[in-house]
């Protein structure tokens, strides 16, 4: 049954109809119905292998799923499809690893994609880079490379190397989890003010405190389905879902 | 085209006559190469004072190349007035060669052997011998099994050299046969794919042994 | 012959051994890269392709090898220089090893630095040039250089197809006196000179990299 939320199709970020995902013969999607508005935010949270990982690596096309309808920024995704480079430079991702190509130096690793994908010229690149590492509030490591950096301020890099592409979405694939527990403010902080600047957000996150100061709808998957869906404020206080339940009081404790 | 595939396939017989020369060489050149790199290496670790020596040594066997290593062995020898079967001196010259690569897969073996081994073997109360037998040596075999497999691989692939003196493996008895008919063509071609073979029934053969015996630890 | 006449005398094979490691490295390089980066790619027959072609020049014995193409390609019709011979022979055998260095530095790479790159909306060319390859061929570097070795002390080999390198200059040398201590000393010492500081700076870097990858 397809969850009727406050978006039509015209102004939706993100729709799922039905979606199906197997890795050989599990299935880790079951008919995953969701619509995303421009401007939403989104938190996905659920028990680990719940499918919450992969159905956000779906969005960009990492995993493809098998079946069912994807449309991301009004273009249907499918398998083997033609031009998704293209598609993926307008949406955001970050990861639970950071993923900062250690060769390259920070200002490097954000300009890349804008130099050799939206062949925007250097000097233009390095302004947008530099905007962007501003506004994570890390200009002055541009030039060191990030394994010099802590972990904090990689995933801050990371953040700012997706926001160099001015994409229309954000996908953010539990981006403090890998992180000491003294780093996570600092990356949370910076999601949170992306959120008031009217970002497109779809996190997969355990911090339930961001969660519930910054999500428009908190969607709760277990076993590969999305069994509940509601703002923060009735989630939070009486979830309807007995896994939902189980889970929350899991994470509050 | 001036290639003659039945005279490439009528000379094998002659061809193989130095087959059992090969096999030898290689067997003894294999033995030799890891006694003497296990020498090298347990030399390297017994003094603080030597090791710098030994380490160069072993550098500069490294650094000098095979066919130069045997050439010097087989006409200095003489000179001294030890001569020996060109045979026997060819194989100490690959021994030699492939000790200084053998030293350090020693050397990787017994360094990741991790150190609470032998602290727990300490601990547990066995006797120094007992240590090394029962629980040192035997994860040191296990990770020198795979790189000393590949070596006895490259040991074998490096038997023709032996050749240059004059010595009736496959490819001296190719070349034999080259100066009989005034055809290298065909001889060269045959020693090609038998050593091609060979080295591929070879690998073929050492990773079914490494995983029949369980020791398909990974390589460093 | 004084010690130092043997060893100038050897130094005219200079200009060959140089010759042929050189030119082997223009085609161990390449080879190297193109076979790696296609074994970790290509699936169905091309990779049953490529591998074959890998094991030729890797499993073949390389002195073997060298008089069989020497002696055989012109039974084919096809006439090459000994040099080129020589350095095609060393160089594919170097590559085809180099080339399952390369694999295996793209195997151990992270997949998350492949999926970071797509994520930006970088084409897999891009993500493989760009990002994948300078890592793979950074952290090969050390293997790189020990093959490196291997080239240089395989080029002696080609003194046996009549090229005169040092190692055909010694043979020549020794035909003119007998003074095999002085003759071999030398021509040790002359690969001894040319290896030994690569060697070192193959054992500084290797160190330098195991260090770093600790960390």
């Amino acid at each position: 049954m397809a969850v009727q939320m406050n978006s039509s199709s015209d102004n939706a970020a993100v729709t799922m109809e039905q979606l199906c995902k197997w890795y050989g013969s599990f299935q880790v999607l079951h008919n995953v119905d969701l619509s995303v508005a421009v401007g939403e935010r989104i938190v996905v949270c659920g028990p680990s292998g719940s499918g919450k990982s992969t159905l956000v690596r779906c969005i960009n096309q990492l995993e493809t799923h098998e079946k069912g309808r994807l449309i991301v920024n009004g273009v249907e995704l499918y398998k083997g499809m033609r031009g998704l480079a293209e598609l993926r430079r307008d949406v955001g991702m970050v990861f639970q690893q950071f993923n900062l190509f250690p060769h390259l130096t920070v200002l490097d690793n954000c300009t890349l994609a804008l130099v050799r994908a939206r062949k925007l010229p250097r000097d233009q690149a390095e302004e947008i880079a530099m905007e962007n590492l501003k506004k994570v509030r890390i200009p002055e490591q541009a030039h060191k490379f990030p394994t010099q950096l802590s972990g904090g301020q990689q995933q801050r890099v990371a953040i700012a190397r997706a926001l160099c592409m001015k994409p229309k979405l954000m996908l953010f694939d539990e981006p403090t989890s890998a992180l000491d527990p003294e780093m996570i403010k600092e990356v949370l902080d910076v999601m949170t003010e992306l959120a008031r600047d009217g970002m497109t957000m779809i996190c997969v996150t355990h911090e339930m405190g961001f969660a519930r100061e910054v999500a428009d709808r908190i969607i709760f998957m277990d076993s590969g389905r999305i069994i509940e869906q509601a703002a923060p404020s009735k989630f939070f206080k009486n979830p309807e879902h007995p896994r939902a339940q189980q889970f929350l009081g899991q994470m509050l404790h | 085209m001036n290639f003659n595939f039945s005279f490439a396939i009528e000379i094998v017989p002659r061809v193989l006559e130095g087959i059992g020369n090969t096999v030898m060489i290689a067997i003894i050149s294999f033995i030799g190469a890891a006694a003497l790199g296990l020498f090298w290496e347990l030399l390297r670790r017994s003094h603080a004072t030597i090791r710098p020596v030994i380490q160069f040594v072993i550098d500069a066997i490294r650094s000098t190349p095979a066919l130069v290593q045997i050439y010097f062995l087989f006409f200095v020898l003489p000179y001294y007035g030890l001569t020996l079967p060109a045979l026997l001196v060819g194989s100490f010259g690959l021994s030699f060669y492939y000790s200084g690569y053998m030293s350090e897969v020693f050397k990787a073996g017994i360094d990741a052997v991790p150190a609470g081994q032998s602290e727990a073997a300490q601990s547990l109360g066995l006797s120094w011998a007992d240590m090394i037998r029962f629980v040192i040596l035997p994860q040191m075999l296990r990770n020198v099994a795979a790189p000393l497999g590949a070596y006895s691989i490259s040991i074998l692939k490096s038997t023709p050299l032996l050749a240059v003196i004059s010595v009736p493996e496959l490819l001296g008895s190719a070349l034999d046969v080259a100066s009989d008919t005034y055809r290298y063509a065909e001889p060269m071609f045959d020693v090609g794919v038998l050593f091609l073979a060979m080295s591929l029934v070879a690998v073929a053969g050492i990773t079914q042994l490494e995983r029949r015996l369980g020791l398909t630890a990974p390589s460093h | 012959m004084s010690f130092f006449a043997i060893l100038r005398s050897i130094y005219e094979g200079f200009g060959i051994t140089a010759a042929v490691a050189t030119l082997g490295l223009f085609f161990a390089i390449p080879f190297a890269v193109i076979a790696g980066v296609l074994q970790h790619f290509a699936t169905g027959p091309l990779r049953w392709i490529v591998t074959a072609i890998i094991e030729f020049w890797r499993s073949s014995s390389v002195i073997v090898l060298l008089y069989a193409f020497y002696y055989t390609l012109p039974a084919f019709g096809i006439f090459l220089s000994g040099i080129t011979v020589g350095a095609m022979v060393l160089g594919f055998n170097i590559g085809g090893y180099g080339s399952q260095s390369v694999r295996a530095a793209l195997q151990s790479l992270n997949k998350g630095q492949r999926e970071a790159g797509l994520a930006l909306g970088l084409s897999r060319f891009d993500v493989l040039r760009l990002i994948e390859l300078p890592q793979a061929i950074t952290a090969m570097f050390p293997t790189f250089i020990n093959q490196a070795i291997q080239l240089i002390k395989g080029t002696t080999l080609v003194s046996l197809i009549a090229l005169t390198d040092m190692t055909f200059r010694a043979k020549q040398i020794s035909e003119l006196g007998y003074n095999p201590v002085g003759i071999y000393s030398a021509l040790a010492l002359s690969y001894l000179i040319l290896c030994y500081p690569v060697t070192i700076f193959g054992r500084k870097v290797e160190r330098r990299f195991a260090t770093r990858k600790a960390r």
